[in-house]
């Protein structure tokens, strides 16, 4: 099997809202030959054929071709509910298909997420795709793969088990004669054929009883296959949902309210009227956007209501809001989610801690912060929508397509199978950003022009009103005896929710709640074993700004107070910080991971901080790890501290990393390369500042993250239990949790200073070693 | 207010009807249906928009209509193509060094107009050389190393060129 196929594939453009899907083309190198061929979309034939006339529903999970379908050029498409988001999926569940279908990957093509012609396997999230929608998919295609050799041994007049498939052909086994191919036997049909189909979503199960493989002949999973989207990424051929330009299309931009949940008191339109192409405001409660012919009247007509960058005032730009101030202190929100009542749910409780405190040589206590970070697209939210009287047509870029048409069904009172929610590609989102909340803007905008309305967020809409990741306080106590062992661990945390699904122009025009607010979750994946532990989530709900999840949804946070607290433990035992945890755990994955990156990086036992080091810069090494969701990753880095400047640099990182069997091995090292940057950005660099008002970090500038001239020296990576015996349990974010803990912990081995709030800016680094002294 | 403006994108002349003060990025995005360019932030800080006006790199989110006529604007469809990329978009496609791919147009776009003046590099100029360029999926590992292989590449080249 050819492990890298040269594809290139260009994605469709859907340059008019009359021809959706016409044509798929796509180009194909194999052997140093160009084919270039065009098919007929089978897409929208499928659709059309599938539903009712008026119906956009989508397609039966327990019928064939709601997964696969096979044209007779042998060339054929994965369909599946699941979307791209940067991370490798559309790829690594082709390879999938791929291996179980035994059809060649560089003519499987996949079309995703669009609600008309995919299942919903559940949301893009969680690092479930693989992990979830991967087994749907292979059992789809074992079954089409049988059906097919059924097909063939009825054409042969020849029992099943005396045929072959390979490479999308149907061979004879052991003759080299007679064969067909797949797109023969289909005949330009659709693969009309039932499958058993139970349950939904990520709970889906899909012909349970079809003939998979046996994962220890995979031929196609576990290769670096070449990820299917990168050439037309790279030459401007891809199309995003950024680039989608639908017939009669205007453009739509929102003004949001000067603070967070001020009210829309007047809005003066002198001079709108003059700006070229304008075409009106929209304006429903405190929502408020306005329509124009081009991109560019739609800015200068949404500023001069007062939209931008630094709004001098509620009351400085045409629309004129009330003076709301309801955010709390930007220093004192740790205080007010301490304040605030929620729930309260153990995580672990053994034994007793206050019993043993009492007989400790030892106890000492910490408190982490972590403040509020954003997603922080590169490119902003945007979405079409054509909402007309009894059917509605979105483009989105949302992680939830089948989610999103169940909530445009609410709010504009539309029976779900007449929306459709075409799926394009966005900017990566990192977890749930402004792309949902886009749709409904667009939706309120076109329903009130009657036209297709295509909204792109600002910059500083996108910065201000994207969800964000939540502010946590964690409170830590730990008690040694006069041997070093932990007799008592009490690790509580406060945390808003992760997971508030309403939707920000709902709530502003004042529209019937969709979504719910949520709770903050016990994200902390407790696993050592100490006898007395006290672990526990005070969860709430909003507090101050909206939250959602953001990558490794409050685990980044979690781990890097367990992680560093525990090192902060074996600092005070006098111990080494790998030896200690290892003492305290039984997990073999976990201890497994932990000892491969130690043999990566040539730890050698000591305790922190390092020998003294003179000098204006101290070296230092930390080390931490993680079960997020049944993946181990143990992280080490280097550091290098400039004591002068507080300046924290990262040399080097290595990578321990356990999620059963990997599909894409160099897609695998892309998330993980990826995850420890973002990580290290977040550690270091990111917090979303505001006032009592909104959002003053409204920019990259008041929101730097990680540049270039920043970046490790290397990032090694060891893959551990990469074997057929393993599930897959995907790798989208787990790497992302260890960072700050190592970094906390390498900066303690460097200069004997312990950091213990996010980010790491070199103020606080400084201000932290003028407190240790 | 609007007026036509002649603009020389990829080697051709278009025509568009447009504000002189709005941004080159609309009339490239909008008008001339590219997809390349990049909208990012707006106030030139990301460098998803860059195109090279006239071999330097330039932000097309902060530059005025008005100002780009009579010069000559190259865009990321104008480097390469599917069936023939550049040697630097195949350096991309060769360090599968994309993510989300959203900034990948002004990574591409940067490194050209650096790679022409400076066919040489170190690591550490690549990186300064990129250091106005925001990547969120945290690709800059392989991005460095793609700009990096792209400059050999020039180099074997450029050394076959002379040779031959």
């Amino acid at each position: 099997m050819n492990t890298r196929p040269e594809d290139l594939h260009d994605n469709d453009r859907h340059e008019t809202g009359t021809l959706p899907l016409s044509r798929r083309n796509f180009l194909k190198g194999t052997a140093g030959l160009v084919v270039a061929f065009a098919i007929v979309d089978p897409t929208a034939a499928i659709a059309a054929a599938e539903t009712a006339a008026d119906s956009v529903g989508s397609p039966d999970s327990g019928k064939l071709y709601a997964w696969l379908a096979i044209r007779p050029d042998n060339t054929a498409t994965l369909f599946t509910g699941k979307v791209e988001t940067g991370t490798g999926v559309e790829t690594a569940l082709a390879q999938i298909a791929a291996e179980e279908l035994e059809f060649p990957i560089n003519r499987l093509d996949v079309v995703m997420g669009t609600t008309s012609q995919t299942v919903d396997q559940g949301p893009t999230y969680g690092s479930m795709a693989v992990r979830y929608a991967g087994p749907q998919i292979r059992h789809a295609a074992a079954a089409a793969r049988k059906a097919l050799l059924d097909l063939a041994a009825a054409r042969f007049k020849l029992p099943a088990q005396q045929l072959e498939a390979k490479e999308g052909v149907v061979s004879i086994i052991g003759t080299s004669g007679k064969s067909v191919t797949f797109g023969e036997l289909v005949a330009g049909k659709r693969l009309d054929i039932a499958i058993e189909a139970s349950g939904s979503g990520f709970g889906l199960k899909v012909a349970p009883d079809a003939p998979v493989k046996d994962p220890s002949t995979y031929a196609v999973v576990g290769q670096p296959v070449r990820r299917k989207d990168i050439p037309g990424k790279v030459t401007g051929q891809f199309t995003y949902i950024q680039d989608v330009r639908v017939d009669g299309m205007l453009h739509g931009r929102v003004v949001r309210p000067y603070g967070v949940g001020a009210k829309l008191e007047s809005v003066d339109e002198t001079g709108l009227k003059d700006i070229p192409g304008f075409v009106q405001v929209v304006r429903s409660g405190n929502f408020l956007g306005v329509v124009a012919e081009t991109e560019w009247a739609a800015i200068q007509a949404a500023e001069k209501l007062g939209s931008g960058l630094d709004p001098e005032g509620p009351q400085a730009g045409q629309a004129k809001w009330s003076d709301w101030q309801g955010l709390p202190e930007q220093d004192a929100v740790w205080d007010t989610l301490k304040k605030t009542t929620g729930t309260n749910n153990s995580v672990a409780a053994k034994g007793s801690v206050d019993l043993a405190l009492p007989f400790a040589a030892k106890t000492i206590q910490a408190t982490y912060k972590t403040p509020f970070q954003m997603h922080g697209s590169i490119g902003p939210s945007c979405a079409i929508a054509d909402v007309k009287a009894d059917s509605a047509t979105f483009w989105a870029g949302t992680q939830m397509p089948h989610q999103m048409r169940a909530d445009m069904a609410e709010m504009l009172g539309i029976p779900e199978d007449r929306i459709d929610v075409k799926w394009f590609e966005a900017s990566g989102a990192y977890g749930r950003n402004g792309l949902e909340h886009v749709i409904p803007d667009a939706a309120l905008m076109s329903k009130a022009v009657g036209r297709p309305v295509r909204v792109q967020w600002m910059r500083w809409d996108e910065h201000g009103w994207e969800p964000k990741g939540p502010p946590i306080l964690q409170e830590l106590t730990g008690a040694l005896d006069k041997d070093g062992n932990v007799v008592a661990w009490r690790h509580h945390m406060w945390v808003p929710t992760t997971g508030d699904t309403r939707l920000i122009a709902v709530e502003l025009a004042g529209l019937p709640q969709i979504g719910s607010e949520g709770t903050g979750d016990s994200a902390i994946g407790y696993a050592y074993t100490f006898d007395n532990a006290d672990v526990a989530c005070h969860g709430m709900g909003r507090v101050g700004l909206l939250t959602a999840w953001l990558r490794s949804p409050a685990q980044f946070e979690t781990t890097y107070a367990m992680e560093a607290f525990i090192d902060e433990m074996a600092a005070a035992a006098g111990q080494d910080p790998l030896s200690f945890r290892l003492r305290s755990l039984d997990d073999k994955r976990a201890i497994d991971v932990l000892r491969a990156a130690a043999e990566a990086y040539g730890w050698d036992s000591r305790p922190s901080p390092a020998p003294q080091q003179d000098g204006k810069l101290a070296k230092g090494r930390g080390i931490a790890w993680v079960n997020r969701d049944d993946v181990r990753v143990a992280t080490i880095a280097d550091v290098m501290v400039d004591r002068d400047s507080g300046a924290i640099s990262v040399k080097r990182v290595v990578v321990a990393h356990d999620c059963g069997l990997v599909v894409n091995p160099d897609g695998l090292s892309n998330q993980i390369e990826g995850n420890v940057i973002q990580s290290l950005s977040r550690t270091l660099h990111e917090e979303v500042t505001f006032d009592r008002a909104h959002v003053t970090s409204r920019d990259w500038e008041g929101y730097p993250i990680l540049r270039f001239e920043e970046i490790p020296d290397t990032i090694d990576i060891v893959l551990v239990n990469n074997r057929p015996e393993y599930p897959s349990y995907g790798g989208g974010e787990p790497s992302t949790c260890p960072t700050a803990a190592v970094i906390s912990n390498a900066v303690y081995d460097a200069i004997g200073v312990r950091l213990r709030q996010t980010p790491f800016r070199p103020d606080r680094v400084k201000a932290a070693m003028s407190r240790t002294g | 207010m609007s007026q036509p403006i002649t603009i020389n994108v990829n080697g051709k002349d278009h025509a568009v009807e447009a504000d002189p003060d709005s941004m080159l990025l609309y009339a490239l995005r909008d008008d001339l249906k590219l997809h390349g360019p990049k909208f990012g932030c707006g106030l030139s800080q990301c460098g998803a928009c860059t195109v090279i006006i006239d071999g330097a790199a330039t932000r097309s989110c902060v530059t005025p209509l008005a100002s780009v006529e009579g010069t000559r604007i190259t865009t990321l469809e104008g480097l390469g193509t599917l069936e023939k990329p550049h040697p630097l978009q195949q350096a991309f496609i060769d360090e599968q060094a994309v993510q989300c791919g959203y900034c990948i147009n002004g990574m591409i776009m940067t490194a050209k107009a650096f790679l022409d003046g400076n066919p040489q590099p170190t690591r550490d100029d690549i990186k300064q050389a990129l250091n106005d360029n925001l990547c969120r999926c945290g690709t800059h590992m392989r991005i460095v190393r793609a700009v990096e292989r792209a400059a050999k590449t020039g180099q074997a080249q450029a050394g076959q060129a002379k040779g031959g």
